[in-house]
């Protein structure tokens, strides 16, 4: 198994990436730094993704003069482009409830706020 | 004890996803499924039908155009609910916070925002209007254009920064993007047959051009606005 | 040559997450995020995704660090615990 990993490298450095965003999620009590987390878990998906379309050789997909086979897939590409569109969405929705969430309580910490239920 | 049950988790979390991910096809391998069944299907015949020789734009554009609709909407409810929720409902008793000991911005950078400015406009239009020959396209253009605006809203007064944008017209811009994708979509409609399809004969390639380049400025445009009404909402009273 | 900076870069990556996670001082966590944005940048062009890698560079470096500075300025910036 560990051939077999040293040779999937990307694979494996985001899966340390994502329980490295695991761990902050589950231990901070901050706020913010849970969103960090957050979005160091979407950012190691979208590694993932598109570490799957790599072609050993091959040229970014843009067709122009003079380029030619083999082709890196255009369509993991494509698909974590909604990806971080949707990722900034929610990190400015979440943002935005933090702040409400200080003007109303005064505190981010999460066990603060379970005490003031 | 808390400490080792976190970490029993994570490992549990962590060897299932490694045994898996060690047995996926080897990485980089062109006979992957990945890239024998639709790649090449897009890659061939991409700059003919969909009209781009960015083969990403093409794909995003025209072959998943669907996609890119519901992304335009869901930045677009994004914004909509960064408003509701800071805006909306509130008492007006936020905590004058520190606008008695505001710290004046420092000349550097006054001095650089303002020599940069009109290139990373040029640069922005470039961006958008490029997509589909080189990379970049709506989205990439739009973003540099909004972080344009927040960047000159630092270090403008506060009604120079309030003129940055248009009034009159603003729920609109704020709309563009989904408002230009169902336009498109309705003239797809009418000309080819079926919503958001785009003429595929050699005669019409001029008119899949301008479709191409109606939605990417709509995206640009959409997008520039969204991200400045975020900026803008969140830092209020500065 | 390729495949040394392919591994320094993950390192790094890695490096800059741990960092993230650990600072206890919220504004040099966004800033080290910030950074991780553009080392993930750096990594999506070494793969041949320049699209993908212009909108990171634009959102990840540009628009999510400006909101979590955004954020800090309007809450607290040192983290409790």
């Amino acid at each position: 198994m560990i051939a077999a990993l040293w040779q999937n490298l990307d694979y494996a450095a985001s899966v340390a990436l994502f329980c490295i965003g695991l761990y902050a999620i589950i231990t901070k009590e901050n706020l913010i730094k849970k969103f960090m987390g957050l979005n160091i878990m979407e950012t190691a998906v979208f590694a993932f993704i598109v570490a799957l379309g790599v072609v050993d050789g091959g040229e970014a997909p843009i067709m122009g003069p003079g380029v030619e086979a083999p082709f890196i897939n255009p369509l993991p590409q494509a698909l974590i482009l909604t990806g971080i569109v949707v990722a900034v969405s929610t990190t400015a929705l979440a943002l935005s409830l933090v702040i409400r969430i200080w003007r109303q309580c005064g505190t981010i910490e999460a066990d603060e706020l379970r005490e003031a239920e | 004890m808390r400490r080792a049950l976190v970490i029993l988790l994570l490992v549990a979390v962590s060897l299932p996803l490694l045994l898996a991910v060690s047995q996926l096809p080897p990485h980089g391998d062109p006979d992957n499924p990945p890239h024998v069944h639709i790649a090449p299907r897009y890659l061939e015949s991409g700059p003919e039908e969909a009209g781009a020789e960015n083969v990403v734009t093409a794909v995003i554009l025209n072959y998943r155009g669907f996609d890119t609709q519901g992304e335009v909407t869901v930045i677009f409810t994004a914004m909509a609910a960064v408003v509701a929720v800071l805006v909306m409902g509130s008492t007006g008793t936020a905590p004058a916070e520190r606008s008695a000991a505001a710290v004046p911005v420092s000349v550097i950078v006054r001095f650089i925002v303002r020599v940069l400015a009109p290139f990373i406009a040029v640069f922005s239009v470039y961006v958008v209007l490029n997509g589909h020959v080189t990379p970049g396209g709506g989205f990439q253009g739009g973003t540099i254009a909004g972080a344009l605006v927040i960047a000159l809203t630092l270090i403008l007064s506060e009604q120079d920064a309030r003129a940055l944008l248009p009034r009159r017209p603003e729920r609109l811009l704020q709309a563009a993007a989904p408002i230009t994708f169902f336009v498109v979509g309705i003239a797809g409609l009418v000309i080819a047959g079926d919503y958001l399809a785009y003429p595929r004969t050699e005669a019409l390639r001029w008119l899949t051009t301008i479709m191409l380049t109606v939605v990417e400025l709509g995206i640009g445009v959409g997008g520039a606005m969204v991200i400045a009404t975020i900026f803008r909402t969140m830092g209020a009273d500065r | 040559m390729s495949r040394v900076f392919d591994i320094v870069l993950l390192l790094l990556l890695i490096g800059c997450a741990l960092a993230v996670v650990r600072l206890k001082d919220l504004l040099a966590a966004a800033i080290v995020f910030s950074s991780y944005s553009l080392l993930m940048c750096l990594l999506w062009l070494h793969r041949g995704a320049p699209d993908v890698a212009m909108t990171e560079a634009a959102v990840g470096a540009g628009v999510t660090t400006v909101l979590f500075l955004v954020t800090i300025a309007r809450t607290t910036r040192k983290e409790r615990s």
